[in-house]
């Protein structure tokens, strides 16, 4: 199967994938595709620039009041000037009642807190506070000359939720008030645990959620749609700061599964079970996809885009299954199959993707709805993959060191092994069916070739007719250099220092 | 908000349930029963079996029930608090031919116990294939009496022939309902409840968190 996804191609080059530096960690978008250690030198650089740039700015505007962190602080007030400068057009048509509960917003007490995403991580980070702080003073802003691609990302998306948030009226603004000030408190709180920051993101969720519940008088639907914006705009703000923090080990953690994922290279679908039959080019179709799907996870900046890829990935899944078996997939074909796509895919950034959806998804995703079902079943998939022994693939004890030492490799399984006995038609229906798309293939496949025969015969006369023109144009127009008109001899100074010098006028004394 | 599925006023309800149980008790039957009306049917429309919803409308009051297949395989059983971690519901599904898969039920009852103590969510036991009484092997008294030691509704079902679905998961609404306007109420009076909200897993290895905690009985039959 590996020979035959790699043929036909996932357009996922793990170069791209991988540190700028080549030092042979993940490089990381937000961090221009260095890895964090890469990053923070290079990063260093650039922030002795920014600093000056920053301290120009400032100086020019007059605003310059802190004396730490400022260029953090410099570069926001631009911001905030733009964002205002959207809204004004708006503010003529403001009869509208106002949000009244949020001109209270920042009193409403946490003690009813009724969140329970904080519970998720508790399985996957035991200890996510173990790198020193001291390491994570410094801040992450990105400086302007390498992070330009990033902000525009940024603008693009701060002016999609002003347009949106206008739709509502007061509330909208009253909404962009209290995000952006949250955004600029969360730049203040940079020594926090990943956990905390969790607690500060969530906090701010469940109370904006709170208060557009009674805005919107309990119409959840509305509020779920405000609350997927306000995630969008805040996450993709601070998304640099918060994914795989520098107080984590979610860094170490990627690449420990990432490692334990390249060991079994060897599970084959038969140990695992799958419920899918790769050559069926249908099914095979969808694997692909689905590998794709959950490689693509770790570029994407907003938690619920992050949850997107995942449903995506397990949607084709789904199609593999149903297009294997007919008949609907349960969560006995579907769990082996996602744990199958992960072992091939070896995603990058897992773990940190994982923390990070489950630290600053909005928790309603995540609780109830689809999405969060299959995010789960992730969460099981990589657990298992991390626990997986002999047992869980029905194999000896030997048989599983041996594979995983490499002394050995499981003898692959004769493609007699699927369909499984049924001894009825329908197996035999689904190999004709094989059969038929193959031979349709192979016609394809002629056609193709014949195309690419005529094209390249195309090619030979096209080149032998332009340089038939070609000629023709010479024959008729024969080569006549006409020379420069003759200029003064020392007009160009060629080998000026080779000439002997001139002649110096001697004066004679009487 | 969604969490925990509480409600103010003419609020939706969101409810989270999991199914879990041995492979082939007929966990996914009894789903795709509920759901789709639909029992071994290769016409069948839908996509997968393993996340379906339900909307439904209690007294006046709505709820969405999200409904959990779990794998059951035994290679599976640990990702189980995975799972069942912030549910609100949790059905327990044997095969009353099989013997068994009524004892994984009852190891269910204690690992549910012992992660979730105080927090723990409403459950119910249910044992399906009631058409095949004649193979039966778990007898009526021993597994009702056993859901009664801890404190869980006994149901007996047939997906096959679609008896004793519905009203399991009316009832299962209607209690979950309840403990959810129980946690309202307790919010409102802020009282310091710091339990309440927080339901799901609080440990992370083998560990009870306290184990003491676990004798008023599996369920807090309300
Ligand atoms: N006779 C009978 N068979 C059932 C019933 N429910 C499920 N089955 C059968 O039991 C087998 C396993 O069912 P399935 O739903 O896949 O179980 P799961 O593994 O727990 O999801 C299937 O062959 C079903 O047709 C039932 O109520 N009566
Ligand atoms: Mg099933
Ligand atoms: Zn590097």
């Amino acid at each position: 199967m590996s020979q035959k996804s790699e043929r036909r191609g996932i357009h996922v080059d793990q170069s791209e994938l991988l540190c700028k530096k080549g030092c042979g960690y993940y490089g990381n978008p937000a961090w221009q595709g260095f890895c964090s250690k890469c990053w923070r030198e290079e990063y260093q650089r650039a922030r002795q620039k920014q600093i000056q740039e920053d301290w120009a700015l400032a100086e020019r505007n007059k605003l310059f009041h802190c004396n730490s962190s400022c260029s953090v602080s410099v570069s926001r007030v631009r911001l905030q000037r733009e964002e205002e400068a959207a809204y004004a057009s708006s503010q003529g048509a403001q009869s509208q009642p106002s949000l009244a509960p949020f001109s209270k917003f920042e009193e409403k007490k946490s003690n009813e807190k009724t969140r329970k995403v904080t519970t998720v991580k508790k399985f996957f980070s035991p200890s996510s506070r173990t790198a020193s702080k001291k390491e994570s003073q410094e801040t992450k802003t990105p400086s302007p000359s390498i992070s330009r691609q990033a902000s525009m990302e940024t603008d693009r998306v701060s002016r999609d939720f002003i347009d949106f948030l206008k739709g509502l009226q007061k509330p909208g603004r009253e909404i962009h008030k209290q995000c952006r000030a949250f955004v600029e408190s969360m730049g203040n709180k940079k020594d926090l645990s990943a956990e905390e920051l969790s607690e500060c993101v969530q906090d701010f969720y469940q109370n904006m959620a709170d208060r557009l519940l009674s805005h919107f008088k309990g119409s959840t639907e509305r509020v779920e749609r405000v609350m997927d914006q306000v995630e969008k705009y805040l996450m993709t703000r601070l998304y640099k700061n918060v994914f795989c923090p520098e107080t984590t080990d979610d860094e170490k953690k990627d690449l420990a599964v990432q490692k334990r994922i390249r060991a079994l290279h060897w599970v084959t679908i038969q140990m695992l079970c799958v419920p899918v039959n790769e050559d069926i080019p249908e099914v095979s179709d969808n694997v692909v996809k689905a590998i794709t799907d959950v490689i693509e996870m770790d570029s994407k900046r907003v938690p619920r885009d992050k949850l997107a890829c995942i449903t995506r990935c397990s949607k084709h899944i789904f199609n593999a299954i149903k297009i294997t078996k007919s008949e609907p997939a349960s969560a006995d074909d579907f769990l082996p199959t996602l744990i199958y796509i992960v072992l091939k895919a070896n995603p990058p950034r897992l773990q940190s993707n994982i923390q990070y959806i489950t630290r600053f998804c909005n928790p309603s995703r995540l609780m109830t709805g689809e999405d969060g079902y299959y995010f789960t079943n992730l969460c099981c998939a990589v657990a298992f993959i991390e626990k997986l022994d002999a047992q869980s693939l029905n194999l000896s004890p030997e048989d599983f060191e041996r594979y995983m030492s490499g002394q050995a490799s499981p003898r692959r399984q004769e493609p007699e092994a699927w369909p499984p006995p049924a001894g009825g038609s329908p197996a035999l229906a689904q190999v004709y069916q094989s059969l038929e798309l193959l031979s349709g293939l192979g016609a394809r496949q002629e056609r193709v070739l014949e195309g690419a025969r005529r094209l390249e015969g195309d090619l030979i006369d096209w080149r032998a007719g332009v340089e038939r023109e070609v000629q023709d144009i010479l024959d008729r127009h024969p080569l006549d250099l006409r020379l420069p008109p003759a200029s003064a001899i020392d007009s160009d100074n060629v080998e000026n220092d080779r000439l002997p010098p001139p002649l110096q006028p001697q004066v004679f004394a009487g | 908000m969604a969490a925990g599925g509480a409600g103010v006023g003419n609020k939706t309800y969101s409810f989270k349930v999991v199914l879990l149980g041995e492979g082939c008790v007929g966990k996914t039957s009894l789903v795709l029963r509920y759901c789709e009306n639909k029992f071994n049917d290769k016409h069948i429309t839908t996509l997968q079996a393993s996340f379906l919803t339900k909307k439904l409308n209690i007294g006046g009051k709505r709820v969405n029930l999200a409904i959990w297949d779990t794998a059951g395989q035994e290679r599976f059983h640990a990702l189980g608090p995975i799972y069942y971690r912030d549910s609100n519901g949790a059905i327990l599904v044997y095969d009353i031919t099989d013997e068994d898969s009524f004892q994984k039920v009852k190891n269910w009852v204690k690992e549910l116990r012992k992660m979730l103590g105080n927090e723990i969510c409403l459950c119910i036991i249910i044992g399906n294939k009631i058409d095949l009484e004649k193979e039966r092997h778990v007898s009526v008294q021993d597994a009702e009496g056993y859901a009664e030691s801890v404190g869980a509704k006994h149901y007996h079902t047939s997906a096959k022939l679609n008896k004793g679905i519905e009203e399991l998961f009316l009832d299962l609404c209607k209690r979950m309902i309840e403990t959810a306007q129980a946690d309202e109420r307790a919010k409102g009076n802020g009282s310091s409840q710091s339990g309440t909200g927080r339901r799901g897993v609080q440990i992370v290895d083998d560990e009870p968190p306290n184990a003491a905690a676990a004798g008023g009985g599996c369920c807090s039959s309300g």
